[in-house]
């Protein structure tokens, strides 16, 4: 597997589809890594095998991902991969700058909904690629009555899960969580920055908020005006609050918009007399295009 | 300069000032001729008579007026730096007689007599001003907004109102022109200029156009002169119109009472005897005389009826 990916966009990597999984009733498994960390990118994973092969799956001891130290994960991998006659894997890269686009964007695109989304477009690549999909079990992300309802309306003819702790529950999801977790450490690992860093420092921890590393890493480099590179997950309040102090203020058009009302003018002003002297005052040719005569450079 | 990097602390320099620009290139023409660069100089603004930045190119023989685009939430990335002033400006030529003008005006309205152009282009505030003079166009063209007289090897000039509202009107069907070729919505509603329709709309009129072009003018001219050359279109005022137009102010009479409130129904509720002592109107006067035979109170209408059973 290779995990170099676009540092801005996303990325899909997916194993061949077992010629089984198109034969048989099959079911899958939905999980995620790498969604608390300030740093690098999201990964989402899916595994797939027949109903009848669970046995087989749970021989391979596939367990919680997070149970598990980096070495025996990538052992495990390793030996999913290697049972490719009837396991299958996909997996989708969410960049940092994918979540903090998505996060800051005019309307904002909230870390649950990129979740759901790319779980809903993973089960869908699953069905197109021809996998006889009956069962979908998913870790959940927000409550979970509602996300089985939304996956439910979506896909009415497939039996889904949607369980708290569903990776150490069902053998298939932990499959699908160790799958999303490898490609997470890997990415991370092997990030090449597409900014111009020169030397910079790569001791940057695990990427979670509270590791001090990490931590150190971010207050250190700041640029004042560019703040970080896309490494880097901008709409985190540990993100942000660093820039704040460290970095110079820049202010957008939907600054304060959120409960800010102190730019909203009263209703009462529109109806006031307007006062402006009328010697000030330019013609609309003017202020609608937002020319303004200047008295110093 | 900043470069798209984050390579540690890095010493913030002092941004220095940079600004955007759009001039033509003929304003740095003939600078290996002469000894005067391109010069920004504060002048007189004719209409709001405060400064404003104007810019005379090499030799001082073009003025042309700066105008800023600025808008919130704008800064520039200028090669490897940051300008956070936003502002583009923008120098376009400028007919000198608009900043002339003001001057010829004021000195009529001193003396009403002949002067000599040099005692004309006088203004402690702004020295500059003669400058004007350098222009070629702008001795060629006085006579667009002044009287000559000529004594001996000496020119005189004498403001003329006449002469100016002629010229302005010339102005008024240049700028209608510009206006229509250039497609400007000029009509009265409101319009996002980047919504295209499908054809012109029918309601915009050629008095439109006229007040639109007056209107634009007027930002250079004082605004007595702009109120005169509304009068010489044969436009309307709008302002004093729209002012008819408008309610007056309703005011309150001034009393010795004490304020109470208009509609106070707890008075009908209590058993006071000066209930009836209190004034009629003249419409309930009128109602009292009316001859109430054969009517029913309103009440009667409403109580249960007693019908007999039949």
């Amino acid at each position: 597997m290779e995990a170099a990916l676009l540092a801005s966009g996303s990325a899909r990597l997916q194993s061949a589809v077992p010629g089984v999984c198109r034969a048989e009733d099959c079911c899958l498994g939905i999980d995620e890594a790498g969604r608390g960390p300030v740093l690098g990118p999201m990964v989402y994973g899916i595994c797939f095998c027949p109903i009848s092969k669970r046995e087989q799956l749970a021989q391979l001891k596939v367990a919680d991902s997070k149970t598990l130290t980096e070495d025996e994960r990538e052992k495990l991998f390793t030996k999913l991969n290697d049972a490719n006659d009837f396991v299958g894997w996909a997996l989708r890269i969410l960049s940092p700058n994918e979540i903090s686009t998505g996060m800051q964007q005019r309307s904002k695109y909230n870390l649950n909904t990129m979740s759901h989304d790319t779980a809903i477009g993973l089960i869908q690549y699953a069905l197109d690629s021809g996998v006889q999909l009956k069962e979908v079990y998913v870790d959940t992300v927000g409550p979970a009555e509602k996300y089985q309802a939304k996956l439910k309306e979506l896909f009415p003819e497939l039996e889904i899960t949607v369980k708290a702790k569903a990776d150490s529950l069902f053998p298939i999801v932990s499959a699908a969580s160790i799958c999303a977790k490898v490609a997470r450490d890997r990415s991370v690992k092997s990030w090449t920055f597409i900014e111009n860093l020169g030397d910079v420092n790569v001791d940057y921890g695990s990427g979670y908020p509270n590791d001090p590393k990490t931590k150190e890493w971010l207050s250190s480099n700041v640029d004042p005006v560019f703040g970080y590179p896309q490494f880097v997950r901008f709409s985190w309040s540990t993100a942000q609050v660093i820039l704040d102090s460290k970095a110079v203020p820049v202010h957008w058009e939907d600054d304060g918009k959120d409960g800010d009302k102190k730019d909203t003018p009263s209703v009462l002003s529109f109806f006031e007399k307007k006062t402006v002297d009328p010697k000030l005052q330019s013609h609309r040719y003017f202020t609608e295009r937002k020319l303004v005569s200047i008295a110093n450079l | 300069g900043a470069g798209a990097g984050a390579g540690g602390q890095r010493e913030r320099q002092r941004e220095e000032a940079q600004w955007v620009l759009l001039a033509e290139e003929s304003i740095t023409d003939a600078l290996e001729n002469t000894n005067c660069g391109p010069v920004f100089t504060r002048l007189r603004n004719p209409k709001t008579d405060e400064a404003s930045l104007y810019l005379f190119n090499s030799n001082a023989s073009q003025i042309y007026e700066v105008k800023a685009f600025d808008e919130n939430y704008h800064s520039w990335f200028i090669g490897q730096s940051v300008q956070s002033d936003g502002r583009l400006l923008f120098v376009t030529p400028l007919d000198p007689l608009f900043l002339v003008l003001p001057y010829f005006l004021k000195a009529t309205e001193q003396q009403a007599k002949y002067w000599l152009v040099d005692q004309i282009m006088k203004d402690e505030d702004f020295p500059g001003c003669s400058t004007l003079l350098k222009c070629p166009r702008t001795l060629q063209s006085v006579h667009h907004i002044a009287d000559e007289k000529e004594i001996g090897d000496q020119k005189f000039y004498k403001y003329s109102q006449e002469k100016t509202l002629l010229w302005l009107k010339k102005k008024v069907k240049q700028t209608v022109k510009a206006l229509k070729s250039n497609n400007l919505n000029v009509g009265g509603g409101v319009q996002s200029s980047t919504f295209i329709r499908s054809k012109q709309a029918a309601e915009v009129t050629e008095e439109d156009y006229l007040r639109y072009a007056h209107g634009l003018l007027s930002d250079y001219l004082p605004g007595a002169l702009s109120v005169e050359l509304l009068k010489i279109l044969g436009l309307p005022d709008v302002s004093t119109k729209a002012a008819a137009i408008e309610p007056p102010l309703k005011k309150r009479k001034l009393t010795d009472k004490p304020v109470e409130a208009e509609e106070d129904y707890t008075k009908f509720n209590s058993d006071s005897k000066d209930k009836k002592s209190s004034k009629m109107t003249a419409a309930q006067k009128s109602l009292a005389k009316v001859d109430k035979s054969g009517m029913k109170n309103i009440s009667a209408f409403f109580a249960p009826k007693n019908k007999g059973p039949s």
